[in-house]
């Protein structure tokens, strides 16, 4: 496997985040605070009425408790996710290690105070999952997800995302993720993500395993999450 | 009045196209003419129906009922209101709207009186055959929006929390299920139904809808945010692969 960086880009927010005029003021109190994991000093920089329209704005596309959405797109449930998972792909994005025009556009205006509000307040939600897959196969998906393929070398997902698939630090939540989410992501890996070789990360964790998998293993597996609180 | 005039004007067209072949056959003064006579009328009266082939008398009705306002192929049409665009339509999204002006949810006192007759075996058929239509846009919006219009459209603006459209009407504005086509719609509909949202869309609080979505979105676009979407759609042609309207 691939040697990883698990990225915490410190310091890195002057150049890789840009700020719009109105939140000038925020942005030299957030260098300040110099990173990321200091939500309680960066919070205070953003007022609450900044950070919640910004959330409304998300929850335009995700869904108004950020369990998801069907757009033209599958749009991923972003409520209990892991704030460490989340502002690692704003910065994919804003970085194309993660291939999406559409969350470049969002991610590159966020000042990392404004991050820290909107991942904390998504890590906080807990609606119920959207569902709507194909419930005859869970008890497969369930059992790939506890188990793993021993015989194509899949591991269980549960030793990463945890046996609740509720995710840890840089290990998404996928408990109630969307169906046609998870499918199109597990199905096309390496089209969306890692896409900076300069730039290598965690998805290369998962990129052999999302190649091992196949497309009834992965609807198996997905379909059983979609359902899970 | 439109599609009454298209009417008139089609059933003139076959008319004289019949009566000019048999003056022609006559002439000839043959059996064979005759026959090929009643084989004329046959295929003409084939040609004109065929996209009919498959439709009762009450749902062809309908349709030129609808169309009388929507326009002959359901491009739209600029009435005292302007019409919008049913052609190309997501099936699910205008059978959301029909139930919404019957449950006052949409209001609008015209459509509320088509809506409230249809049954639900017609709202497929007119559902159906509004979707496999696409005729090219009306056009008329000014030129000059159509590039920020598209730069909103396809990036929205982080900066003052308005999404990209794209995102839920995809890169191509067709829509998906609930979620409906804005190709090719109506640039003053377009302009007047954002303007206007939230006294328009989900009007009945008892009976909670996706207009919800947008609204937050039409309020934040600014009057001549509004206009540049606007036109960006109103130009847009439907995208390779999408069925051929029969006119």
């Amino acid at each position: 496997m691939k040697p990883m960086n698990f990225r915490r880009p410190q310091g890195q927010h002057k150049s890789t985040f840009r700020s719009p005029a109105g939140t000038a003021l925020i942005l030299p109190a957030a260098v300040l605070a110099l990173s990321f994991s200091s939500p309680a000093a960066a919070q205070g920089n953003v007022s609450k009425a900044e950070a919640d329209a910004k959330l409304r704005y998300c929850e335009v596309c995700h869904g108004v408790s950020a369990q998801g959405f069907h757009g033209y797109y599958p749009i991923p449930r972003l409520a209990g996710q892991p704030t460490e998972y989340l502002k690692n792909q704003l910065q994919a994005f804003v970085e194309h290690r993660r291939t999406s025009n559409i969350m470049f556009n969002v991610g590159h205006v966020l000042s990392p105070a404004m991050i820290d509000a909107l991942t904390t307040d998504f890590n906080q939600l807990n609606p119920k999952p959207l569902g709507g897959a194909p419930k005859e196969n869970i008890d497969e998906g369930k059992n790939i997800f506890e188990n793993g393929v021993a015989a194509a070398n899949v591991p269980a997902c549960a030793s990463c995302h945890g046996p609740q698939a509720k995710g840890n630090g840089p290990f998404p939540r996928l408990a109630g993720q969307l169906y046609d989410y998870l499918t199109a992501k597990l199905t096309n890996w390496d089209k969306e993500r890692g896409q900076n070789p300069s730039s290598p990360d965690t998805s290369a964790v998962m990129q052999p395993i999302a190649h091992s998998l196949t497309q009834p293993q992965i609807k198996a597996v997905a379909a059983y999450l979609s359902y899970l609180e | 009045m439109r599609s009454l005039n298209s009417l008139q004007f089609n059933r003139t067209t076959r008319a004289r196209f019949v009566w000019l072949v048999s003056q022609k056959l006559k002439s000839a003064g043959s059996h064979v003419g005759l026959a090929a006579l009643i084989l004329t009328f046959v295929l003409v009266g084939t040609v004109s129906a065929q996209h009919r082939i498959s439709l009762s008398g009450d749902v062809q009705a309908k349709i030129s009922y609808c169309k009388d306002c929507h326009g002959v192929s359901a491009q739209g049409f600029n009435g005292y209101y302007p019409i919008p665009r049913l052609a190309g339509q997501q099936p699910e999204y205008i059978e959301n709207q029909l139930r919404a002006f019957i449950e006052h949810r949409r209001t609008n006192n015209i459509m509320f009186n088509v809506a409230h007759s249809l049954s639900p075996a017609m709202i497929n058929a007119l559902t159906a055959h509004f979707a496999s239509l696409n005729p090219p846009p009306i056009g008329g919006a000014p030129r000059q929006l159509v590039a920020t219009g598209r730069k909103i459209f396809e990036d929205g603006m982080p900066e003052v929390n308005i999404a990209a459209c794209a995102a839920c009407h995809g890169p191509e504005a067709t829509g998906s299920g609930q979620i409906p086509r804005l190709a090719g719609q109506l640039y003053p509909y377009m302009i007047k139904t954002l303007g206007s949202w939230d006294k328009e869309r989900g009007r009945n609080p008892t009976v909670p809808d996706a207009a919800a979505i947008m609204s937050p979105v039409a309020h934040s676009l600014n009057k001549s945010q509004i206009e540049a979407v606007a036109a960006f759609v109103s130009t847009l042609r439907s995208p390779r692969g999408t069925p051929n309207a029969v006119q």
